[in-house]
């Protein structure tokens, strides 16, 4: 199986492969999308520009699932390309956008490592839209420590986005502080050999705090709602009037619209339209949207970063995609910073507060030298 | 059975900024069909919506001249609906949380002065044009006008007659024009008009079946649609010949009559939804009053200046005042030439009359203050007299000459020498002795012929008022 969707043959510490949302001036971009097909980008994504800016290069486009959205139904089988090419230790870094934790886990799963950032200290400029509130490029790498200098690069304001902290830049470095890791019972008690094992050795390194995740039961339902709310707004721009795929055959605008997106979009992306469309309906916006709303309200409240400064979960608790939907759902929601990472033979997700992603770093270091 | 006329208007503005909404593309109108356009107001994958924060400040603006309750924390939302003008498959709107609300204008018509209230106003983009094309029988898009910021301005079902109507729309155009919200031009559509019209008994309270005209771009239209469209109502209901529903329906300006535009209306659901890219807004009182503080003068306040300091006469004063863009130009000369009565009939008389031959009204005239100064100037130190200034002012409308080069070139410069005056006085009373005589003997009109010699033999360079006073002198002189 080949790395790339497109190869530029680029290799060495400083090339760095992007998932194919990110946008690359002059080059086709399609998330994987038939929709997509023949759109070649006018312009270079805000972390594309910082890269090489910051001497990086662009090894290759990588693919996904189209537009990042994974199968709910039939769960992730193959290895995601931005995992792989790091895995197998073809580049050191790569660049993709993740909502659902499908490249958290592979990362985590493959002997590789995924920094999450804060939701709004990387710039959404140039990224094909999925949910805007919750998009983010994070960073597969080999090593957090490394990764982290990655992203110090293309972290930090960007006028072209109008949801980001002030801040220029970041700059990621291990603090002396005394690390507390919050450990929800209720949570990690789901995968036993995490419960026994990481909790326990974790207590050895770190002090640790009981803790519980408040609503954790619907954490799923409210990102499921609320992304596919968002996903089915941000892919109406594809109707085939203006750039993309347009059907061939078609009597009238309306026929154009349908023909376009049916043959355009595939299973997973319409089922997310569909349930977009469905939550954000007249009569069912209160029920659905507004009520998940209200509940990303009250899980954002409900964090008690005071009592701790990192929350510990498991990577996956079961088999069942929608389940494991609720472990990637707090930073989701909360626009918080987390690291996946495999120690020891357990895939461990650290999950940090706002702009705390020095914690993060600390307390893989920890890990890295005690456990 | 008499029948009430029940009203309420959705006026869209489109605000005065440079660029779009969200985009740094000019907004301005007149362009080359897609000319002001780029990847975000195409709606193109990948740039997150950053609003034109001079487009809350002109909202702001709206809201302060309109009387309305403007709302501490205002978000942005979207309306879904695919249509080929807009090219995103939705339209970024305030849906949840509008600008302002509440507000009141005051309007006088033949009945008296009263108050219309405003449900809300709120800030949204505005969509592409659609031109249908026959000879090659498609649709074209011209994304030109794509996401240009406007206000839409909703009032409460207070009208009852065409009349109100037009005066809230006169109102509107001065309080917003004035306040450099909008240049609110409705042959351009920078101010459209919707109207929701329903008719019923005098004395019911309930509302009849309300329909929804659009496409009307005078107040001309707007009366002729109102009163076609209620006479319709009406004639349903007298006579049953057809069953009203509620519905969006098109003026056609040529044909006089309203028609249905098909649309299932009830069918739409626009799936409105707070936009996740755009973070709330908060409008406190100290940006208020900073927008408040550079509010320019109100037209009302002009009036009251025009006629009370500077003494200038009401109905020349209506009239600068009756426009923002003929007010802009009289304050523009006035910084060159400060004399108020001479700047205004210069306006009202000459610019007005050449504009008007060139089909353009009150807002449409263009013209350099500046240059519109020097033939004043011209003519007061008496370089020029008022005829050779009228031409000069056609020169300036047609060519863009600059006046004072051109008297120089042109040698238009009046003849000061009285000599040379006198001299030409001699030779025409000699050729017209005729004329001379029949004047002595009593034809008075005679005059004016002898002063008309005068000035042709001068190229009609001299002071019509030294011609005067020497030629009589000349003809005292010959008597005696």
């Amino acid at each position: 199986m080949s790395y790339f969707i497109e190869d530029y043959g680029v290799r060495g510490h400083n090339a760095v492969a992007l998932e194919d949302s990110i946008m690359q001036k002059g080059k086709q971009v399609t998330a994987n999308s038939k929709i997509l097909e023949g759109f070649v980008s006018p312009f270079n994504a805000a972390v594309a520009e910082r890269l090489i800016n910051a001497q990086f290069t662009v090894a290759g486009k990588t693919s996904m699932n189209e537009f990042g959205i994974p199968s709910l139904l039939n769960g992730q089988t193959e290895v995601l390309g931005a995992v792989k090419v790091v895995s197998d230790g073809v580049v050191d870094y790569a660049l993709c956008n993740d909502i659902f934790g499908q490249y958290r886990k592979q990362a985590a799963e493959n002997s590789c490592c995924y920094i999450h950032p804060t939701y709004g200290t990387v710039s959404r400029f140039g990224i094909i839209p999925l949910a805007s509130s919750m998009d983010r490029i994070g960073v597969v790498c080999k090593n957090i420590s490394d990764g982290f200098n990655v992203l110090s690069k293309i972290a930090g304001n960007d006028f072209r986005d109008g949801a980001m902290y002030p801040e220029k830049t970041y700059k990621y470095e291990i603090s002396d502080k005394r690390i507390r890791i919050g450990i929800p019972k209720a949570v990690t008690q789901k995968d036993e050999l995490f419960d026994e094992n990481v909790t326990k050795t974790l207590g050895e390194c770190f002090q640790t705090v009981d803790m519980e995740l408040e609503n954790f039961d619907v954490y799923k339902q409210v990102v499921y709602i609320l992304s596919c709310a968002e996903i089915s707004n941000n892919i109406s721009r594809y109707d085939g009037v203006k750039f993309g795929y347009r059907t061939p055959a078609y009597r009238g605008v309306n026929e154009l619209y349908i023909n376009t997106r049916s043959e355009g979009f595939g299973t997973d992306v319409k089922l997310t339209a569909l349930m977009g469309a469905m939550v954000l309906s007249q009569e069912n916006y209160v029920p659905y949207y507004e009520k998940a709303m209200k509940v990303r309200r009250l899980i954002k409240n409900s964090l008690r970063f005071d009592n701790y400064d990192v929350i510990a979960l498991p990577c996956s608790i079961g088999n069942d995609p929608y389940e494991n939907l609720s472990l990637y759902a707090l930073s989701a929601l909360a626009g918080l910073p987390s690291v996946t990472f495999k120690h020891n033979g357990h895939n461990i997700q650290l999950v940090g507060n706002v702009k705390r992603e020095d914690l993060l770093l600390t307390a893989w270091e920890v890990c890295r030298h005690e456990l | 059975m008499n029948y009430e006329t029940v009203m309420g208007l959705e006026v869209h503005v489109e605000l005065s900024t440079e660029t779009k909404l969200f985009c740094a593309c000019c907004a301005k109108f007149g362009a080359e069909a897609n000319e002001n356009i780029c990847p975000a107001c195409m709606g193109m994958p990948g740039m997150p919506a950053v609003i034109n924060k001079k487009a809350v400040e002109l909202g702001i603006a709206a809201s302060l001249v309109t009387n309305s309750e403007i709302t501490p924390c205002m978000t942005f939302d979207k309306k879904n609906y695919f249509y080929p003008d807009l090219p995103t498959g939705y339209q970024i709107t305030q849906w949840f949380a509008p600008i302002c609300k509440n507000g009141w204008i005051e309007i006088e018509t033949s009945e008296g002065k009263r108050k219309i209230t405003l449900k809300q106003i709120h800030i949204e983009e505005d969509a592409g044009k659609l031109v249908h094309d026959n000879r090659i029988g498609a649709s074209l898009i011209d994304f030109n006008r794509t996401s240009v910021p406007l206000v839409e301005i909703v009032s409460n079902p207070d009208f009852r007659t065409a009349e109100e109507v037009v005066a809230y729309l006169e109102k509107l155009r001065l309080l917003l024009s004035f306040a450099g919200v909008s240049d609110c031009k409705m042959q351009e559509g920078s101010m459209r008009c919707d109207v929701n019209i329903s008719v019923r008994k005098v004395g019911s309270t309930a509302l009849g079946t309300r329909t929804e005209i659009k496409n009307m771009n005078s107040l001309k239209a707007i009366a002729a649609a109102i009163t076609f469209e209620s006479q319709r109502h009406i004639n349903a209901l007298e006579t049953g010949s057809e069953v009203l529903v509620q519905e969006t329906r098109r003026w056609d300006d040529n044909i006089g009559e309203t028609f249905s535009m098909r649309e299932k209306e009830a069918a739409a659901d626009y799936r409105y939804f707070p936009d996740p890219e755009i973070m709330p807004i908060e409008i406190g009182d100290d940006w208020i009053n900073d927008v408040r503080n550079s509010l320019p003068e109100t037209s009302y306040d002009k009036y009251a200046r025009l006629t009370q300091e500077l003494g200038l006469s009401e109905y020349d004063s209506k009239i600068i005042t009756g426009s923002k863009n003929l007010s802009d130009i009289f304050d523009g000369t006035m910084k060159y030439f400060d004399n108020p009565k001479e700047v205004v009939n210069w306006i009202i008389v000459e610019l007005l009359s050449i504009a008007k031959g060139d089909n353009k009204g009150e807002d449409d005239v263009k013209i350099d203050c500046r240059k519109f100064a020097e033939i004043m100037e011209l003519v007061d130190n008496k370089t020029i007299n008022r005829n050779i200034a009228k031409k000069l002012l056609l020169l300036i409308w047609e060519d863009d000459i600059d006046p004072v080069l051109y008297v120089k070139e042109n040698k238009l410069g009046m003849v000061s020498d009285t000599r040379l005056i006198e001299d030409t006085i001699q030779l025409v009373l000699k050729e017209q002795s005729n004329s001379v005589e029949q004047y002595k003997a009593g034809n008075d009109k005679l005059f004016n012929f002898l002063v008309g010699q005068v000035m042709k033999k001068l190229a009609g360079k001299a002071d019509p008022k030294i011609v005067n006073s020497l030629l009589a002198d000349a003809i005292k002189k010959d008597d005696m």
